[in-house]
């Protein structure tokens, strides 16, 4: 850190602050609203890296996916330990067999959500093994997959809204999280009722597209 | 008639309320548009019931960089179901050097930390403004920041991804736009959601530029002048 002792109250800062008045910065931060957007550019990046056995490539990808893994496994077992374990497995087994994972079959989201199922399943079925007090004889009931298939849509959508570009992503939230109305959130966000709409629509239908690239399936 | 466009049938989904009486007509007859909609009104029912993410606690990272640390050059595709705790780790070869920088940047080692909690309770909430962190010229990265009213007060709600993962640790500051008084929030580490409680009125204040910053680990509680992404919140 630079010592800057006498010139506490200077703004050495504002020039850097007018390129951030524009609304936009060009087309590198502008993302595809499109349903047909095959997916962010840095996680293709990560997923490639990753594949390639780049230790950074591990570290971005538990960034980048470590909340959903996390959140669907809590969600799943209820207890914040046991997810914490299941969140570890999920991406310690995932790097020691990424020699499975092949970026042009499919996302690495895809991939780490497919291993935390697999993990949450093990999960389920020592529990339910340990419950009954009997050895492995019989296969360990799993826990209903539609549910658990929900459950994964859920997490998924959350996680995807949230990468949503504003003012798209605010928009959802209120509707979805907070269940405003489109007249309340034109009003709050002061926009087009039309636009709030629209915003809405267009929404769904993305989150269509990335659910069934992440899932294979959107219902 | 043709076939319903899906922005037609989105909104139907969304609003369930008929377009028109021949957009209702056609879809007794058509079994594909029927079973586009019933698809659009499940994804809807199941987007009206999010959960919250939440982002595991920073030993988790910790736990799996030691557990691979263990492992000597070659990697192997057995799974030792063994759990390694995080405790004594000899790091030596370039490797445990990269995930030893990594665990630094996840958990922004070395600063205080004021403030700052991880989300993990859903609450009654308002989110007020909701903006990008774009990256400042010749950085990489971007990241969110939500204002968020809960109860009386305020909080800020802020993620980046995309950051270099360098020697240092990530700040959060809160700048105010007469261009003379900044704060610092606290630590944010990447990939998770970084919690700040703020004044109410901050951005009533002038304060509503959300600037991020690399800092060295150098003791130096001053913002580093290394700025990599940085957003408007408006009034």
């Amino acid at each position: 850190m630079t010592p800057t002792p006498a010139d506490t109250e200077t703004t050495w800062w504002l020039p850097l602050l007018r390129p951030l008045d524009l609304p936009t910065r060009g087309p590198a931060t502008v993302r595809p609203v499109s349903t047909t957007d095959a997916g962010d550019p840095s996680a293709a990046d990560i997923a490639k890296g990753f594949a390639d056995g780049r230790e950074e490539s591990l570290a971005e990808a538990y960034r980048r996916w470590s909340g959903l893994v996390y959140t669907l496994a809590l969600r799943s077992v209820n207890d914040r330990g046991d997810a914490e374990e299941i969140t570890q497995q999920v991406f310690v087994s995932a790097w020691r067999g990424r020699t499975g994972f092949d970026p042009e079959t499919g996302t690495l989201g895809s991939w780490l959500v497919g291993v935390a199922r697999h993990r949450i399943a093990d999960h389920h079925a020592a529990r339910t093994r340990h419950r009954r007090n009997v050895e492995a004889v019989t296969p360990a009931p799993a826990v209903s997959s539609g549910d658990e298939d929900r459950l994964v849509d859920r997490v998924v959508l959350a996680d995807e809204l949230n990468r949503l570009d504003d003012p798209r992503r605010t928009i959802l939230k209120l509707a979805f999280y907070e269940d405003r109305t489109y007249s309340q959130i034109a009003e709050q966000l002061d926009l087009p009722l039309g636009t709030v709409k629209s915003h809405v629509r267009r929404g769904l239908l993305y989150l269509r597209a990335r659910l069934k690239e992440v899932t294979g399936d959107a219902s | 008639m043709t076939h319903l466009d899906d922005e037609t049938l989105a909104q139907w989904a969304l609003d369930d309320h008929e377009p028109s009486p021949e957009a209702t007509g056609h879809l007794t007859t058509c079994a594909d548009c029927q079973g586009r909609l019933d698809e659009l009104r499940h994804l809807a029912d199941l987007s009206h019931d999010l959960p919250h993410l939440e982002v595991p606690p920073p030993e988790v990272w910790e736990r799996i960089a030691a557990e691979l640390d263990h492992e000597d050059g070659a990697t192997r595709t057995t799974e030792p179901l063994a759990q390694q705790p995080s405790a004594v780790v000899v790091r030596t070869s370039r490797r445990a050097l990269v995930l030893a920088a990594s665990i630094a940047a996840i958990l922004g080692l070395g600063a205080g930390v004021l403030g700052t909690r991880l989300i993990d309770k859903p609450t009654d909430t308002t989110t007020q403004a909701a903006i990008k962190l774009e990256p400042l010229e010749g950085k990489s990265g971007d990241g969110t920041a939500d204002l968020v009213r809960v109860g009386t007060g305020a909080e800020l709600r802020v993620t980046a991804s995309g950051l270099p993962a360098p020697r240092g640790f990530y700040e959060v500051w809160l700048i105010n736009q007469d261009g003379k008084r900044m704060v610092s929030l606290g630590v944010l580490s990447p990939g998770t959601v970084g919690t700040y409680q703020i004044p109410p009125d901050a951005t009533g204040q002038g304060y509503r530029i959300v600037d991020i910053s690399l800092e060295p680990d150098d003791g130096n509680p001053e913002h580093s002048h290394d700025s990599i992404i940085r957003g408007t919140l408006p009034t």
